[in-house]
């Protein structure tokens, strides 16, 4: 499901050595987060990816090594400075620590979660699953592909908590776990 | 029968009369109401010029008492500093302006004789004693606060004071876009090498001491953001780049 990770077009500033390393002056700083916060963004959005741990900045091999590494210059975002920037992202609401109350790994918000509640929404409208008791399994992977596809419970549940505030949607418990039911508008 | 309008041609002259007399009194209400005004606006003025008589050398030697008739001001919604165009006479009176741009002809003075020695910004509390310095004992206490609304008079002129908080001490900068001759050098050197700038380079080629090309390159770090720092520099660690002679758009 992920998109090959090549097709990804790097911003010119991903080149400059020093956009590797935490900025001593507070409002370089600023611009450089601004930087870093847009690229996580646009990169997870592009390959569909909703987890980034300080971890992928310590080791080679994950999914984030396009951005958080640059071997033509020989640079790499250091895990106190990747850190650094979650909380930034966390605090604008970019991203949200999952599990909460740690700091080592996010879910990152390259769609906002009333967006998803939105996108949720119009997904079950869509496929004609209005009132009928669905699965999180059902949502997450369904038989044909969605934009949902994939996306964590965490935010699943974000998304259904904002519908069920407007009566569009209802949590139900279910045999194998938990459900929801999705309805047309609110009551 | 009596009519009051009465009948016939006479009844039109009548009319005419007492629209007349109408326009009189009306006009003789508003000239009352405008004399009103104009006595009650002397009254005023009389009063100021009393209040700014007796208090003018307190509001210019005591920071308390200035600071309450700043707030009084302000609370009625009367700037004492307004200029001989807008509510001059106010500032005439009192003095006032003219004791606020002394003062910032003070701060230029003393953040202009320190530049070379702290590279343009001053402590709050020491550009404070060195004004006050320089005002000796007859020009009275003066506070930060009058050192801040000063600083305020004096942007117009677009010299780039500005009072600014590093690290939580209040700091006056006296250089915006200034550059000193070491910075200029650095930005010279960083262009010519691609936006990348070392103490080796600047030792080696312009003979400067570790400790200047050190503060140098510090000093446009922090204090002007005109330098990133790269800390993972594989031939000297620690590497400087200039924006503005990179090859990327920031």
């Amino acid at each position: 499901m992920s998109v090959p990770a090549s097709t990804f077009l790097l911003p010119s500033i991903h080149s400059a050595p020093p956009f590797f390393t935490q900025q001593p002056n507070p409002s370089t700083q600023a611009i450089a987060v601004e930087h870093w916060t847009h690229l996580i963004l646009s990169y997870a959005r592009h390959r569909r990816l909703f987890v980034l741990r300080v971890e992928d900045a310590e080791t080679t091999g994950s999914d984030w090594d396009e951005i958080l590494r640059n071997p033509r210059i020989n640079r790499k975002l250091l895990p106190p400075y990747l850190s650094h920037i979650l909380s930034v992202m966390v605090a604008s609401d970019a991203a949200a620590y999952e599990p909460p109350k740690q700091t080592r790994s996010v879910l990152v918000h390259w769609r906002s979660p009333d967006e998803w509640a939105q996108a949720l929404h119009s997904w079950a409208t869509a496929t004609g699953q209005l009132n009928t008791i669905l699965t999180f399994y059902d949502i997450t992977d369904p038989p044909i592909e969605s934009e949902l596809t994939g996306i964590p419970i965490p935010l699943l549940r974000k998304a259904i908590a904002i519908l069920s505030k407007t009566n569009r949607a209802q949590m139900i418990g279910v045999a194998d776990g938990e459900g929801v039911r999705i309805f047309a508008a609110g009551r | 029968m009596h009519r009051r309008g009465g009948v016939g041609l006479a009844a039109f002259d009548r009319h005419e009369q007492s629209k007349r007399s109408f326009a009189q009194l009306s006009s003789a209400l508003s000239q009352s109401q405008v004399d009103h005004l104009h006595s009650q606006l002397n009254q005023f003025r009389a009063a100021l010029a009393r209040f700014a008589s007796t208090h003018r050398e307190s509001i210019r030697s005591d920071p308390t008492f200035r600071h309450e008739f700043q707030q009084m001001c302000s609370s009625i919604g009367v700037d004492p500093l307004a200029g001989p165009r807008k509510g001059g006479w106010w500032a005439e009176m009192l003095g006032l302006g003219d004791w606020q741009y002394e003062l910032g002809v003070q701060i230029v003075d003393v953040c202009v004789s320190t530049r070379e020695r702290n590279g343009g910004v001053i402590e709050m509390s020491e550009l404070v004693r060195l004004v006050s310095k320089l005002r000796g004992v007859s020009g009275g206490v003066i506070t930060e606060e009058d050192v801040v609304r000063s600083i305020k008079t004096l942007q117009p002129l677009g010299a780039g004071y500005q009072v600014v908080d590093i690290g939580g001490r209040k700091m006056v900068r006296s250089v915006v876009k200034e550059l000193d001759e070491d910075q200029s050098v650095v930005l010279e050197i960083a262009q010519l090498e691609g936006g990348r700038i070392v103490e080796d380079i600047l030792v080696q080629r312009k003979g400067w001491t570790r400790e200047r090309a050190r503060a140098a390159l510090e000093n446009m770090v922090h204090r002007d953001g005109l330098c990133w720092l790269d800390d993972q520099d594989e031939e000297c660690g620690r590497a400087y780049w200039v924006p503005s002679a990179m090859q990327w758009d920031v």
